[in-house]
């Protein structure tokens, strides 16, 4: 068993190796051997996947041989194709190994007729797919319709979040925020980020009702054990980097739709509270314009919401589920009952708030 | 350049010229081209692939100099790429002229260049630039394009498929408004995809979908691929889309049919439970439930039957289907079912009537009777004179085909049953010879009734000589008409299954019939037809069915 786990803390300087320079003297053999390395990780997972205990110990050892553990069991399971992309991309690798690395990923042999050109073939396949299906797209109808290139990335991240907390629970341990976390989300622009985020909270939180997007990614035969447990240790992590940080949730908060926001704060109880409190901090902004007689932002700050986008955003919370309708009623009533408890408009913000989103959305109901 | 290359030179330049006009297949006709040609090209890229495994890199590019610029061009044509296996062609041609040892600068560039072009088809770190972030933010969580895609491709198909189904709102289907030549080019980019598995549920959906239109918007080039992979059994659809399909698409009906035809002929029709397997799997049965497609099957029957002479084979493959679709349509739920009497609107509704009854339905004894009813229609109808047109004549005789089971049966009443024999042989006669111009069938009529009274003295004797049946066989082999020589025939085979003192000499006789008169094939028809009637509907003693058995195991090894 030792020398088992010794050759697994091998995987991550493998796959170090194979993206750095050191491939310039590799030969043939050497390729090979790394090859089959890859495939006997590839087996060491299949293996280990469904007993627990081992794939707690073999997880444990590859994240002490790592120095920002990034990898996990998971990954011995994708080792080869990991590796053999990981190469191919690799342009200090010699010709005489590249055409070794070549024949051996992409070409029929009749002994190892493994899942692996196959696979590549299939990729090359679902990306000329991709270039075909994207046609360009209608309007989305609803804050669920997301554009599939987010929804993709927003799955990976989940796939990988729900890969940590299946380690987590078999090594018995917490499901905490994983190390890797943020140094991967900072791989992403800022607003992109946000809408991956989004989406991510958002393909969780809908769980069984996304019929064709919801597969997970690579390994995860446990998939439906992971209800309750899941959810914590998924969202979790997501929720709190959101919430974690004041100006990183007030940027994310302004840059998404108001849709959007009122659909998550429905399904995280987390998120409601500081987007009312946001939204509150917004409006303490706005003054009343006689002349215009209308409310305008007091300073041309483009961290604050205009008259019309904050009504914007308190419709679409009334929108929501009646918890949420109920939150957001209760807080515009408190907010303005502090600021005077005026009847006529034009003298609190809430006051108006209050009454126009309650007439708008009575119009609508009437219609 | 005449070489032992497999590969004319001129197909070469054809592709390489193809390929150039098609670019990367940005407009219509381009894409519209392209689809055209898929079949041909991945044969060809097969072809080439055949030639350059075993020619070193060096080689294979003095002999084909251009053809760099023909898989570069290829690999950039998500059409080309998409398609069924060509991607992993031409992936297998690069690898074959990828240089191990490079000489000189060229071949260093023509090495960095391969590898470029595969990076582009697998995705790997030079992602295109729009991808860059993307990359990064995968692979640092540890997943490959390979992963990336796979999420990629789910997610658009389901979003066309929600796009197409509209919207559902409080239970209400709302069609979504999208328009014709949108669902149209949908269409035509899925064409390569179709045997790709992750497209399935958009090829459901666009056979599925309705817009309201009257003419077809889904391309004719892509009904025809989806018809294609369904038979090569590459695809598996619900039924009610390849139903969709068939109705929409009247090439595919037929060319689904003809494919049907063209299997059960060539295998070896041992017994009819393989045959009826093949066409239950074929869904024509349960697709022919819709008026339309039952008319246009029958009408490629009766082709069928008419160009072949009409052979026991397609009168047996017909009777088969017919009974299957009766099955299909007995077992449907559906609230508007068409009664069957709607499938059979030109024929006199008494006859189609008497003919629906399956044997089945009635208690044994009553089969006689049942027959009679039958036969007497039928002479009414037949010597009427407003039905003497020979088309006229020939429907009718083709509907009795279809419903093969009661002439079948009525042959084994003759010999089983007591009773009036005439109207049976009447029927049988009409079976065998509908045409009476020159008063055939009446001679027929004439014929076996002398060899079924000679029969039937002897059905009941336990032993038999050879010298007593000689008469009825030298009546079937002197008879100058061959619809004689296959009632008599048909009457002394069952005659031999069924008789008490029958079974002794049965399989020299025939034997002897078959050789004589160059019948295996028709009694071996009639020996599987009965071996199926009987594991369904009747009981039989077992010293037949054993006799049954042997001789169709010894006639299927002659035939």
């Amino acid at each position: 068993m030792e020398a088992l786990l010794e050759l697994v803390e091998q995987l991550p300087a493998l796959l170090a190796g194979a993206r750095s320079a050191l491939v310039r003297d590799w030969d043939s053999l050497t390729l090979d051997r790394a090859l089959e390395w890859a495939r006997y990780f590839q087996h060491l997972h299949d293996r280990f996947r469904t007993r627990p205990r081992l794939r707690e110990v073999l997880g444990r050892r590859l994240r002490r041989a790592q120095l920002s553990p990034s990898l996990g069991f998971p990954h011995l399971g994708r080792c080869p194709q990991l590796l053999g992309l990981a190469l191919l991309e690799n342009r200090a690798l010699p010709p005489t190994a590249c055409r070794c690395l070549l024949r051996s990923l992409l070409q029929p042999s009749g002994a190892e007729a493994g899942p692996e050109p196959h696979s590549l073939a299939l990729l090359a396949r679902r990306k000329a797919a991709s270039r075909l299906l994207a046609l360009p797209s209608s309007p989305p109808l609803s804050p669920a319709d997301m554009e599939p290139q987010l929804q993709a990335e927003a799955q990976l991240l989940l796939g990988r979040l729900r890969e940590e907390g299946q380690e987590a629970e078999s090594a018995g341990e917490a499901a905490g925020r994983p190390r890797w976390f943020s140094a991967v989300l900072e791989q992403l622009p800022t607003p992109r980020v946000f809408e991956v985020v989004a989406a991510a909270l958002l393909g969780q939180g809908n769980g069984a009702e996304r019929a064709g997007g919801g597969g997970l990614a690579g390994n995860s035969l446990d998939g439906n054990r992971a209800s309750a447990t899941g959810e914590e240790c998924v969202a979790g992590p997501l929720l709190s980097w959101l919430v974690g940080n004041q100006e990183r949730f007030s940027a994310f908060c302004l840059f998404l739709p108001g849709s959007l926001l009122a659909s998550l704060a429905g399904h995280y109880s987390q998120l409601s509270r500081p987007y009312l409190d946001l939204l509150a901090g917004c409006g303490s902004h706005l003054l009343y314009d006689p002349l215009q007689g209308r409310w305008v932002k007091s300073c041309p700050d483009k961290a604050v919401l205009s008259w019309e986008e904050l009504r914007e955003r308190f419709t679409c919370l009334y929108q929501g589920s009646a918890v949420l309708r109920g939150q957001t009623q209760a807080a515009l009533k408190l907010l303005k009952a502090h600021d005077g408890d005026f009847q006529v408009c034009g003298l609190s913000v809430w006051t108006d708030l209050l009454t126009e989103v309650e007439e708008c959305l009575r119009k609508d109901a009437e219609c | 350049m005449a070489e032992d290359t497999p590969v004319p030179k001129l197909n070469f330049e054809y592709w390489l010229n193809k390929a150039i006009e098609w670019g990367q297949a940005t407009t219509l006709e381009s894409q519209k081209d392209v689809c055209l040609h898929l079949p041909q090209l991945q044969e060809f890229l097969h072809e080439i692939y055949e030639t350059l495994k075993h020619k070193d890199s060096v080689v294979a590019i003095q002999q084909f100099p251009l053809i760099g610029q023909l898989l570069g061009r290829l690999c950039w044509n998500p059409f080309v790429v998409g398609y069924d296996e060509s991607q992993k062609t031409l992936m297998w041609c690069l690898c074959c002229l990828y240089s191990s040892e490079p000489q000189n600068p060229v071949e260093l560039k023509a090495n960095s260049w391969i590898r470029s072009l595969l990076c582009h088809l697998l995705s790997s770190s030079k992602w295109e630039s729009n991808e860059a972030e993307t990359s990064t933010f995968i692979s640092t969580l540890g997943y490959t394009s390979a992963d990336y895609y796979c999420h990629l491709v789910k997610n658009m198909v389901f979003s066309l498929v929600t796009e197409l189904r509209g919207n559902q709102f409080n239970g209400l289907y709302i069609q979504g408004r999208v328009s014709a030549s949108r669902v149209n080019a949908m269409s035509l980019f899925c064409l390569p995809l179709i045997t790709l598995p992750d497209v399935t549920p958009l090829l459901e959906t666009l056979l599925l979908y309705h817009g309201g239109a009257s003419k077809e918007i889904l391309s004719s080039q892509f009904l025809e691929a989806v018809n294609e992979a369904f038979l090569k059994k590459k695809i598996s659809l619900p039924e009610t889309a390849v139903f969709s399909l068939w109705l929409r698409h009247l090439p595919s009906l037929e060319k689904a049919t003809l494919y049907l035809l063209d299997q059960l002929v060539s295998i070896q029709l041992n017994s009819l439970e393989e045959v009826a397997c093949v066409i239950k799997d074929s869904l024509l049965p349960q697709a022919a439930s819709h008026p339309a497609i039952f008319r246009i099957v029958n009408e490629i029957f009766k082709n069928a039957l008419l160009e072949t002479d009409g052979t026991p084979e397609v009168m047996t493959i017909i009777q088969v289907f017919t009974q299957l679709f009766l099955q299909a349509h007995q077992n449907e739920n559906k609230q508007h079912k068409f009664p069957l009497k709607a499938y059979f609107p030109y024929h006199h509704q008494p006859l189609v009537t008497a003919l629906l009854k399956r044997p089945f339905e009635l208690p044994a004894t009553h089969w006689s009777a049942h027959l009679k009813h039958i036969s007497d229609i039928l002479k009414a109808l037949v010597e009427d004179t407003n039905v003497s047109s020979l088309a006229d004549l020939f429907e009718i005789w083709f509907l009795v085909v279809r419903f093969g089971e009661w002439p079948d049966i009525a042959a084994e009443q003759l010999l089983k049953a007591a009773g009036e024999p005439d109207a049976l042989l009447w029927l049988l006669a009409f079976y065998y010879c509908p045409q009476n111009e020159n008063q055939q069938r009446t001679q027929t009529m004439v014929e076996a009734k002398a060899v079924y009274n000679h029969l039937m003295m002897l059905f009941n004797c336990t032993v038999l000589s050879v010298k007593a049946l000689e008469a009825a066989v030298h009546s079937i082999t002197d008879t100058e008409q061959c619809c004689n020589q296959h009632l008599l025939t048909h009457l002394l085979t069952n005659f031999l299954l069924f008789s008490s003192g029958g079974h002794t000499i049965a399989q020299e006789f025939i034997y002897h019939i078959t050789e004589t008169t160059d019948s295996s094939k028709e009694v071996c028809s009639l020996l599987t037809r009965t071996a199926y009637r009987i594991n369904h509907n009747g009981e039989e003693n077992e010293r037949t069915v054993k006799l049954l058995n042997e001789l169709l195991e010894k006639l299927t090894l002659k035939v």
